[in-house]
């Protein structure tokens, strides 16, 4: 027997009320709704971090005193706030915003796998952010070298630096998931688009990596509560023992996808079909296979074997140094065989991709000299300054990446000029504030210099010039900031974007569904292979 | 003019498995970060001829016990995925049942043992470790007992079949990872102590 079954009479639709602001917030689960939200939100925590930055980088001018902050261990308060923030806080959470919006479009997925789980993981994070920073506030943090934090408090920033971590794991479950199994008719792993590969591969290693850092700090919170600490949770410990994810060569993975938003944007920009394009993945995974930071933890260090001397850390730190050359000889490489395309005025996210890749280059570079145990960098200023660089690259490669999806995502156009500015400021910034560190780091200035000139490592002269300097960097980088929080802003009371225009031809800027069928989906509508040309 | 050559839909890994794969690694990795400060400060503190944990303090009778528990529980598991791809119902209830008992009893005999264990977590950093792993190690089964639970409502539903199977497979995935944990707290530290 068969049974028909009509649709029962509903009320129209237009009767439904519509939700409320708040509501459509707290329940949007639409993938480009969820890219904003985090980039919104991370945006807001960057700029925090880089005025707390900015109070850090006036402290160290002065390094016999405390005249900033009340004291050391409040200076260190700051200071990790800082590190912490601006990885954890800002800079991934804007890349994730990115990955979030732009990777389901990049792979002809309609949507991102989980988007329950996805907007999960943004309150998750946004609860875990706010807590976090509350418990630096209320006198917490991660510990301090002279135990004078509130034990509360600092349970309170571990217990959201585990949300944290848990927001930014279940996030980057939804987009690696979307990339390896929601990818369109013909879209293979070798034809995705560069930004989502290079997310692909960096979410596994957020995944591999950040979970051994919710180790540590689980460690620590247990050992705090409660009672007087053994060793894990004791005060002058903690950061020590997470310390590990804020510099080399952890960083290298958590700047990874800079890699791929600046092919994905010389590529249409130059207008030129990338060359090799199985090195260049094979490059990015390499980079991302030398960013694997677990190991390197110094706090558990075997009595007389630092970690930090073994040869797997010095030769993470050499190997990368060529890796980013081959990419951006790739790019460099696209660039010159573009370059009548580009015309006299390149796009703007363009300029800031390629200066993104030479910061990550300038980061390599400071990470393999200092990996050099014979020239005592490795407890030096030299450390920040590498993290400064590295991800300050990302920093810069997100707002290329704003720049040129942006239009995607929110349907509106942005002043690229103040766009321009607002990466090219974040550049000098990076610059500013990274290049002195490195050298007084060869002066003897300590990665934390705390209040006092032993603390600081009794360094040489110069170093509160060089301090001056990187504190104008500090404030180069939160001129940058807001510069780009503008145009943002902007961009939502802009005229309404094109649907492609960049005139690029990856999925993300096609108007109606599309079946891969070609070799690789870039430019392909346009461009001639170099065989055709032939 | 040819109609153009559609083609067939792609054959992709179902995207629960991926993600739950995906975040089991996760898991497991929280897990190795632990073992790691473990062996690593056990070996450094037994190479200056240190006590490690206080002589006869770690028993392996209740760690054997636990390990035969969640091996039972693994075959079940394993029970489970065959009878629901099976479209084998009674089979499926008894097998989902049976996992999420033997959760439970490693649950009540671990929690017993610790309490019965007199080893304060404040002892040494051995016993901060202990208590840490183990603890979230408890943790990891409870959530493994509450997704056996869901599945097993969802089995008296008639919702877990052969075409709608993978968030079968996906709890045994996650289930297997949870024993293979305990396997090497089994072998690390009970046996090793």
């Amino acid at each position: 027997m068969t049974i028909t079954e009509t649709a029962p009479d509903t009320e129209p639709e237009a009767s439904q009320p519509a939700p409320s602001p708040l509501e459509s917030l707290a329940t949007g689960t639409d993938h480009r709704f969820l890219g904003r939200a985090w980039a919104a939100a991370g945006g807001l925590f960057l700029l925090l971090c880089l005025v707390v930055g900015v109070l850090v980088g006036i402290e160290r001018i002065g390094l016999d005193d405390a005249e900033v902050f009340g004291s050391g261990d409040e200076v260190f308060q700051f200071w990790s706030l800082y590190r912490v923030g601006l990885v954890l806080l800002a800079v991934v959470p804007l890349l994730l915003g990115l990955a979030t919006a732009v990777t389901p479009l990049q792979v002809g997925a309609s949507s991102i796998v989980f988007p329950r789980a996805a907007a999960l993981a943004f309150w998750t994070w946004l609860v875990g952010a706010v807590v976090t920073v509350v418990g630096f506030l209320a006198d917490g943090g991660l510990g301090t070298p002279d135990a004078g934090s509130q034990r509360q408090a600092v349970a309170l920033t571990l217990v959201g630096l585990l949300l944290v971590i848990a927001g930014i794991s279940l996030a980057t479950v939804c987009v690696v998931t979307t990339v390896v199994a929601a990818r369109t008719s013909g879209m293979t792993l070798r034809r995705i688009p560069y930004f989502s590969w290079s997310m692909l591969v960096a979410g596994t290693l957020w995944l591999t990596t950040l979970p051994v850092l919710a180790a540590n700090a689980v460690l620590a919170y247990v050992d705090l509560r409660g009672r007087p600490a053994v060793h894990f949770g004791a005060e002058d410990h903690i950061w020590d023992q997470l310390s590990w994810a804020f510099t080399h060569p952890q960083v290298y993975a958590l700047a990874l996808p800079l890699i791929g938003i600046a092919f994905d944007v010389v590529g249409v920009a130059a207008g030129v079909r990338q060359r090799n394009h199985d090195v260049v993945l094979v490059a990015i995974g390499l980079f991302g296979a030398v960013g694997f930071g677990a190991y390197a933890q110094s706090f558990f260090d075997t009595p007389g074997t630092p970690v930090m001397e073994e040869a797997l850390y010095v030769v993470d730190a050499f190997v990368a140094v060529p890796l980013v050359l081959v990419l951006l000889g790739g790019l460099a490489d696209s660039l010159r065989r573009g370059a009548a395309n580009l015309g006299g005025r390149p796009p703007a996210p363009m300029v800031l991709a390629v200066f993104s890749v030479l910061l990550l280059l300038a980061g390599t570079l400071i990470g393999a000299v200092r990996s050099v145990a014979s020239l005592d960098l490795l407890e030096r200023s030299t450390t920040g300054a590498q993290m400064t660089f590295t991800i300050g690259a990302a920093l810069v490669g997100v707002i290329a990446g704003m720049l040129w999806w942006g239009d995607r995502i929110v349907g509106r156009s942005a002043p690229q000029g103040l766009g321009l500015l607002a990466g090219l400021a974040v550049t000098v910034g990076v610059v500013l504030s990274g290049l002195p560190d490195t050298i007084s780091g060869f002066l003897g200035m300590n990665d934390f210099p705390g209040a006092d000139e032993v603390t600081a490592g009794s360094p040489g002269s110069g170093v509160g010039v060089l301090n001056a300097v990187a504190a104008v960097g500090a404030l180069a980088l939160l001129a940058g900031a807001l510069a780009g929080a503008l145009v943002a802003w902007r961009r939502l009371g802009g005229p309404e974007a094109p649907a492609d225009p960049w005139g690029g031809h990856t999925l993300e800027w096609a108007t109606s569904p599309v079946v891969v069928s070609s070799e690789r989906p870039l430019l392909d509508a346009t461009v001639p292979t170099e065989e055709e040309v032939d | 003019m040819a109609d153009p050559v559609v083609p067939a839909p792609p054959v992709r890994p179902s995207t629960l498995m991926v993600g739950t794969t995906l975040a089991t690694g996760a898991v497991v990795m929280f897990f190795a970060g632990l073992f790691a400060v473990y062996f690593s400060m056990r070996a450094d503190t037994m190479a200056w001829g240190s006590e490690w944990f206080p002589e006869g303090a770690i028993q392996l009778s209740p760690g054997g016990m636990n390990m035969a528990t969640l091996v039972v529980a693994t075959v079940t598991m394993a029970w489970a995925v065959h009878s629901v791809a099976g479209n084998d119902r009674i089979h499926a209830y008894l097998a989902l049942a049976l996992t999420a008992v033997m959760g439970i009893a490693m649950i009540n005999q671990t929690v017993f043992y610790f309490n019965d264990i007199g080893l304060p977590i404040d002892y040494s950093t051995s016993t901060t470790l202990l208590f840490t792993i183990v603890g979230a190690h408890l943790v990891m089964v409870g959530i493994g007992v509450l997704w056996v639970g869901l599945l097993l409502l969802r089995a008296l539903g008639g919702q877990d079949t052969r075409r709608h199977r993978d968030l079968v497979s996906a709890a045994a995935l996650y289930w297997y990872a949870t024993v293979a944990v305990y396997a090497v707290m089994w072998v690390g530290i009970y046996i090793g102590k």
